[in-house]
């Protein structure tokens, strides 16, 4: 089977960042595998982030689409005050390269600019940073099976979720 | 500065009234005597000794506005300085951490060893200076008082304090339970995260202290949890609070309270039980054995512990290490670390490390529905049609002076304590924060 090529990398990055964007997340759950890993590494200084979630501070670590299926239901509860209305946001996705890649697996890395509009409290945020994704053909399909998100501005201003980075 | 404190606190304990003016959490006059009289007049919690650990460490911080580095010489000694340079001010150190034999200006090169004294002038015999100048110490300024309690570095640019020991009083027996969990003290977990909200300092000081909003504000999370008891699996994130009724509204008896000291020092808690869910678990026979029963079973209860004014400890769901800074009446920066016992093992770590950033993170389930309720209410507080908040109302018939058979369990005598069931929820533990900002606010200059 052929590799992954850039212009599918490119349609499967800026379908993901849709599906946040438009808040279909059933869908964006159903991109990642059961086993993802999906890791915001937290800064140990001001130029290296931690690098081991067993022994550092991530910002989220989670392995699981399970864990991932908990924020998805926090976020549509209607319980979290932080959450509703929840904000207006947009991600810009650029620079995709495949990075290694196989016939089953590939590994892409991009840049991102989600750009936040907090209509609780009229303020527009933009946070930026780099993706590392690793993916998996299951069947016909790739799957993500691992997205690490640097985040390059980390002081956060009052909140940031999974919809934001 | 003068403040009318009474404009602000109307404390008449005969009466049964405690009422706190929403004004104290906006007015900029408030502000700036807060930070002239509190956070730059008296203790202020710097760091831990952790954080400069070898010869030659520094870490930098704030005290108030005042940037502050605390920085070990050659042979060990840990000292405090402000950090900027005599000469034109500008910051010297410029990261929040670091090692450094000198410390170079990056304005001008005056240069400063690691025990803060000046190396060199840059060309100062060139320099035509008068006399008067090459007699004057061109070090860096040290912060007037410095202390060391357990690791917990503690500074104030006032010289006009009490000692730590006695600042602290009673409430340092807390910071023991911290300390002593593990034979080498504690340290922080790499990765610092730092957030903001746009609402005043005293929120997060009440919030840390607050067992009314957890069901309120938190009920996103709690489902979650609810979610995970029912379908345990390895790949989820467990909780301490899963296997804890303590936080459920229906449980019945005494499942914690409060503690108040003086000077503003205050605790929150609530009983855990010696439990898996608890990284510490692993050490559980080993501290009884060395620190007894009951400080061992104090050390897995539920702890939210405020040194007034900055420093807060919460081990909860996990264990949290939050320094507190205010930037304007409505602004406030939280500086964070997950703080753990050195040597835990691997397991034990990675549980904590999970379960903080779950709960604790800006980016996790938790803290966020507390900082946009502070926002919620930084906010509310223009409306002064009734300026007196009615927050500090609840447990007034259940306080009483001294401890309790809890305290005694490790000889701690509190000022004030409240045993509370689950729906009790004390509000009168904030008291001793606003008797102490009164204390600091109205006295002479």
């Amino acid at each position: 089977m052929a590799t992954l090529t850039r212009s599918q990398a490119e349609e499967l990055l800026f379908r993901e960042a849709l599906l946040i964007d438009t808040r279909r997340y059933d869908e964006w759950l159903a991109m990642f595998t059961p086993d993802i890993e999906f890791w915001m590494p937290a800064w140990r200084n001001e130029t290296e982030t931690t690098t081991d979630p067993d022994r550092e501070l991530s910002l989220i670590y989670y392995k699981g689409r399970r864990n991932l299926e908990d924020r998805v239901m926090r976020l549509t509860s209607g319980l979290s005050t932080a959450s509703s209305p929840p904000p207006r946001v947009v991600h810009v996705i650029s620079n995709v390269l495949l990075t290694a890649g196989d016939a089953d697996t590939a590994e892409v890395s991009a840049v991102f600019t989600c750009h936040r509009f907090d209509v609780r409290m009229n303020r527009t945020e933009c946070f930026f940073g780099r993706y590392e994704y690793a993916l998996r053909r299951e069947s016909e399909a790739w799957l993500i099976v691992r997205k690490k998100i640097v985040l390059l501005n980390d002081v956060i201003p009052t909140v940031v979720d999974i919809t934001s980075i | 500065m003068s403040i009318d404190t009474a404009a602000y606190v109307d404390d008449r304990p005969d009466e049964g009234i405690f009422r706190v003016n929403r004004a104290i959490f906006t007015d900029e006059q408030v502000f700036e005597a807060e930070m002239a009289r509190i956070f730059e007049g008296g203790w202020v919690f710097l760091g831990l000794e952790a954080q400069a650990p070898a010869p030659h460490d520094f870490f930098t911080t704030f005290a108030g506005r005042v940037p502050i580095l605390v920085q070990r010489d050659g042979e060990g000694q840990l000292r405090a300085f402000v950090n900027s340079c005599p000469h034109k001010g500008a910051r010297l150190a410029q990261t929040q951490s670091g090692n450094a034999r000198l410390h170079v200006c990056p304005y001008h090169s005056w240069s400063f060893d690691s025990a803060g004294r000046s190396k060199a002038v840059k060309w100062q015999k060139a320099g035509c200076y008068s006399a008067a100048f090459d007699q004057q110490d061109h070090g860096l300024a040290a912060v007037p008082c410095f202390e060391n309690y357990r690791g917990f570095l503690f500074g104030s640019l006032s010289a006009d304090v009490p000692s730590l020991a006695d600042y602290l009083g009673e409430a340092a027996k807390l910071l023991d339970l911290v300390a002593d969990q593990s034979e080498e003290g504690a340290e922080l977990v790499p990765g610092q995260v730092t957030f903001t909200y746009q609402a005043n300092w005293k929120l997060q000081l009440e919030n840390c202290s607050d067992a009314y909003h957890f069901t309120s504000a938190h009920p996103s999370y709690i489902r979650v949890l609810e979610r995970r008891q029912q379908e345990t699996s390895g790949e989820v994130v467990a909780s301490v609070w899963e296997n804890s009724d303590y936080w459920k509204e229906e449980t019945q008896g005494v499942g914690g309270g409060s503690y108040s000291f003086p000077n503003g020092h205050v605790l929150n808690w609530g009983v855990f039980g010696i439990t898996p869910a608890i990284p510490l678990y692993e050490s559980a026979a080993v501290l009884a054995e060395r620190h007894g029963e009951g400080k061992r079973d104090w050390m897995f209860n539920m702890r939210n512990l405020t040194i007034f004014p900055n420093l807060q400890v919460a081990e909860n769901a996990s264990s949290q290490l939050r320094v507190i800074r205010p930037i304007g009446p409505g602004l406030t920066e939280m500086r964070t670390w997950c703080i753990a016992p050195k040597g835990e093992s691997d397991a034990a770590r990675r549980q904590r490390i999970r379960q903080y950033e779950d709960f604790f993170n800006p980016t996790g389930m938790a803290t966020p529905d507390d900082t946009v309720s502070y926002e919620n209410c930084q906010i509310g507080y223009a409306g002064r049609v009734d300026p007196w908040l009615q927050g500090y109302a609840r447990g007034m018939t259940a306080s009483v002076e001294g401890g309790n058979r809890f305290s005694d369990r490790i000889g701690l005598t509190p000022a004030r304590s409240v045993l509370a069931d689950s729906q009790l929820c004390d509000e009168t533990l904030y008291h001793a924060y606003y008797r102490a900002w009164a204390e600091r606010m109205g006295g002479a200059e």
